[in-house]
């Protein structure tokens, strides 16, 4: 894995931090006063009711937002926002609620996208492709099929993704993030809309990347039961106010928490 | 040539050396791996395969011993049997999708030391039963992921086992020639393999096959098919049955074709378009799989494009079996067949990876007419085999040129059939097997006192061709209260084959005639209901709808006839049938899990209709329980119509009417 900028971070240590992060959209506060971080090779789950607040964290994160007030460290090195081409530099990967695929492109072509930062040659060269080009793209390809294999689509690497299923265009968005090496990956509501099955292949691609790659993961997720095994540690959001953080264990038995998910008899 | 195989060589590993001289920089082996076709030479494959089992035998790997095989198609799998074969041992292949139970009971059964396996899925899965499996010392794994962190007491990569191989080979040059004796010490009697039966008329079973029978059948269809060197094959059948070991892996070694393994299982389609096989099998439900994912897409094709695809077809129908059987063919259908080739028949064989199959063959259900003739019609040369475990496969198979869709071809070459009294196929072959393992009275049940093996299996040979024609489990063949034989699953596969009618049960074992009860498909009839404007509110209500009593009656009249055409079924003539009003349902214990009717229990459930079918009454009424998805139970209640078909008089010079 390419090591970007910034001095080597080892496992346990805080990858990213978020401290007293602040955003508004106009008169509404999406966020306000949040801390929390995310330590290396961890699963972090971020979860909260409706309009917590979730994917602006994530937006936050990978500089797609700014927040009014607060620092974000990333890999030690402080800042007011993050910019996305630093988030991408830096090695922060991410998917989408929706997904976000180029939909006439084949399964194969998606993902090499995710390989753009990484190629050095510039057009010129790619558009003639000889030489020096040629032997980039091949091992970019090379890297490519590893992810395919990892995530078994080798039977769907050539079919254009509009024409796939609804959870297997989510692997290939996947598959399109760790096409990156990311050093951080992002993702926002990996299960949502999937059957069990579905869920439970995720879920065990999730727990691979983590593994095999050692790439750290914070999440959103809605489905509390793929949310208390999967990961390592809980932040939950309500109202754009961080209401508790801890082990998924620490989470479940929190009052907070439960108010939030079930309401509270007045 | 290949065909002296079995005069130079009586076991695999001879083979394979013989094999790397003769055709050494030819490929044996291709496999897809992260996107493209590696491919090793006969030679590079000895060489691996030598380290390979050097590496087996440092592990203590010996002589008689067996080591299971569990995983895919996969190269490092079949060098496993190979390498293993190569110090003497046995390898015992166990399907890959086989839960821990099963796994657990064949790996305890064949005291297997050793364990070749795919991944970690199948690891875990033997690790699960790890306590039933005392003998289990070491399992060689192929694909390292997920298995980092694992407890390697027990693990070791087959990469490492054969680096360690290589490495001890080139060290030590006397350990080229011990090898070189181990090999010339296997002989052609000796064990080679075991294949488990996959047990679904019983607990599975080992049926131990030796290097000396193996090679002579495989030598007979290779000569047979005329295969060679230069043909290519695609495996992707289950590793464990008869059926890959026999057509890729012994006629492989035995003429030096190419074997190619598939991505995964996912991609063997695809693989098989890039790969585009010579030699191709495929069972009747991948071909029916085949043709209906193709008439789907043609109906979403331009108007133009579909039009010539129902032509064309039309001719091919006509014209193509008999232009593929080299029959007398008019002119004009000779130059529509070739215009329909380039436009249609060639581009579809291209689509579907099949436009080099020289060969092709089908096997282990009846077939559909409709479907068998449709391949051939399109000008691949599909062709049945019919065969079993025992036989190391081939019974009979049919030759090319006398091809019919209701037979299994006459007997192979140096196979030797005889039909029992009850009506039971035995068979003496050069494949044949030498006993079940560890179950000599097993074996002795199915063998006669001279020599011949008993298949289980009910038939008999068709008087216009001579070939065997196969109708049922012997056990499951009853008689009419005049004598005749009455196969109930020929009848209803006979039914079956109509794309209305889901499942059928025949009864008529000690009774005056043959009744059936028939279920229809939902989505055909009901689709057939769309476009004929039958409204109806519930399956019940169209099981009973007067038209489709009228359809499914035309369907029975046309098995009838079919049956009235041959001497020994004609008095297994359908007299009377009913719909039934609900889908026989494995919840309901109607249908195994495999969707194999339990025909014991139906009688008994629907006995009332059963009574009714032979008391001559127009109608009766039933009330059974049935299971909803969520477990909940309910009754439903029924009043079923009879209806009598009208037998077809018996046709040629038999002079007895029906």
């Amino acid at each position: 894995m390419r090591a970007p900028d910034g001095p080597p971070v080892t496992s346990g240590d805080v990858l990213l931090s978020i401290d007293n992060v602040s955003l508004s959209f106009g008169g509404v506060k999406a966020i306000s006063g949040v801390s929390f971080d995310i330590r290396k090779g961890e699963i972090r789950a971020i979860i909260g009711p409706n309009g917590a607040g979730k994917t602006s964290m994530l937006n936050i994160i990978n500089g797609f937002y700014h927040p009014q007030q607060g620092i974000i460290t990333f890999k030690g090195e402080a800042r007011s926002k993050m910019r996305p081409h630093d988030a991408a530099d830096g090695g922060i990967a991410r998917t989408f609620q929706n997904v976000a695929l180029f939909r006439g492109m084949s399964a194969l072509d998606n993902i090499m996208a995710g390989r753009t930062l990484k190629m050095k040659r510039n057009m010129f060269w790619q558009m003639l492709r000889i030489g020096p080009a040629l032997a980039e793209e091949v091992e970019h390809r090379h890297r490519v099929e590893e992810i395919i294999d990892f995530l078994k689509i080798q039977e769907i690497r050539r079919t254009p993704v509009s024409r796939l299923p609804y959870g297997l265009q989510k692997r290939v968005e996947l598959g399109r993030a760790l096409a990156m090496e990311p050093e951080l990956l992002l993702l926002d509501e990996p299960m949502a809309g999937m059957n069990i099955e579905e869920k439970e292949d995720m879920s065990r691609f999730i727990l691979d990347v983590n593994e095999h790659y050692g790439t750290t993961i914070a999440l959103i997720e809605h489905d509390m039961g793929v949310v208390m095994d999967l990961s390592d540690r809980v932040v939950v959001l309500d109202h754009g106010i961080k209401i508790a953080d801890g082990t998924p264990q620490e989470v479940k038995s929190n009052q907070a928490v439960i108010d939030a998910y079930l309401g509270v008899a007045h | 040539m290949a065909s002296d195989a079995a005069a130079t060589a009586d076991t695999f590993p001879k083979l394979l050396i013989r094999n790397a001289r003769l055709y050494g920089a030819r490929p044996s082996m291709r496999h897809k791996d992260l996107g493209i076709w590696q491919t090793w030479t006969w030679k590079e494959v000895e060489e691996l395969v030598r380290a390979y089992a050097t590496g087996l035998s440092r592990l203590g790997l010996k002589r008689g011993e067996t080591i299971a095989i569990v995983g895919s198609n996969r190269p490092k799998l079949y060098w496993s049997v190979m390498a293993a074969q190569m110090l003497g041992a046995v390898p015992v292949p166990v399907y890959a999708d086989a839960v821990a139970d099963e796994l657990s009971f064949v790996l305890a059964h064949a005291d297997v030391r050793f364990a070749a396996v795919e991944d970690q899925e199948q690891i875990d899965k033997i690790q699960s039963v790890l306590d039933r499996l005392p003998k289990l010392e070491l399992m060689f794994y192929d694909e390292t992921r997920g298995l980092r962190d694992y407890d390697h007491a027990k693990l070791r990569a087959m990469d490492d086992v054969i680096a360690d191989g290589r490495q001890a080979l080139a060290a030590d040059p006397k350990l080229r020639d011990w090898l070189d004796a181990e090999i010339a010490a296997g002989k052609g009697s000796d064990p080679s393999i075991i294949l488990y039966t996959s047990g679904t008329t019983g607990a599975s079973k080992g049926v131990v096959l030796s290097g000396e029978r193996s090679i002579r059948a495989a030598t007979d269809t290779v000569k047979f098919d005329k295969l060679t060197e230069n043909d290519v094959a695609l495996a992707y059948l289950p590793l464990a049955w008869v059926g890959d070991h026999y057509l890729n892996y012994a006629q492989g070694l035995v003429a030096g074709f190419c074997t190619a393994c598939p991505e995964n299982a996912e991609t063997a389609m695809f693989d098989l378009r890039e790969i585009g096989p010579s030699f191709y099998f495929a069972p009747p439900r991948t071909l029916e799989v085949l043709l209906t994912r193709m008439m789907i897409r043609m109906e979403d094709a331009s108007p133009l494009k579909r039009k010539l695809f129902h032509y064309f077809l039309g001719v091919a129908r006509q014209y193509g079996e008999r232009i593929l059987n080299k029959q007398a063919v008019p002119l004009k259908g000779r130059l529509l067949y070739w215009l329909g080739n380039v436009l249609v028949y060639a581009p579809l064989k291209n689509v579907l990876g099949l436009s080099r199959v020289r060969v092709a063959y089908t096997a282990g259900e009846a077939i559909g007419p409709d479907l068998f003739a449709f391949y051939r019609s399109i000008g691949l040369n599909l062709k049945q085999l019919y065969g079993q475990t025992e036989a190391f496969l081939y019974v009979t198979a049919q030759p090319d040129g006398a091809i019919y869709s209701d037979t299994v071809g006459p007997a192979c070459p140096n196979v030797d059939i005889r039909i029992a009294e009850n009506g039971e196929v035995l068979f003496k072959s050069p494949g044949m097997f030498i006993g079940y393992f560890k179950d000599a009275a097993k074996t002795a049940e199915v063998t006669t006192p001279d020599g011949y093996v008993m298949t289980g299996d009910a038939g008999y040979f068709d008087e216009k061709t001579g070939h065997l024609k196969i109708i049922d489990r012997a056990k499951d063949v009853g008689r009419l209260n005049d004598g005749t034989m009455f196969p109930p699953k020929y009848i209803e596969n006979k039914l079956k084959f109509f794309p209305d009618i889901r499942e059928a049960v025949a009864y008529g074992d000690k009774r005056d005639f043959v009744t059936v009860m028939l279920n229809i498909d939902l989505t055909a009839v009901s689709s057939w209901a769309e476009r004929n404007n039958v409204s109806y509110g519930s399956y019940q209500e169209l099981a009973g709808h007067p038209l489709v009593y009228a359809m499914m009656e035309k369907h029975v009249a046309e098995v009838n006839s079919a049956m009235a055409a041959d001497k020994m079924l004609a008095g297994n003539q359908i007299k009377r049938f009913l719909i039934l009003h609900k889908e026989l349902d494995a919840d309901d214990g109607e249908l195994t899990r495999t969707q194999k009717v339990r025909r014991g229990f139906v009688a008994d459930r629907y006995k009332p209709l059963i009574d009714a079918l032979y008391s001559g009454a127009r109608e009766a009424d039933i009330s059974t329980e049935v299971t909803f998805e969520d477990g909940r139970k309910g009754t439903l209640a029924a009043r079923v119509r009879i209806a009598d078909v009208q037998p077809v008089a018996v046709s040629g010079n038999l002079g007895k009417a029906a």
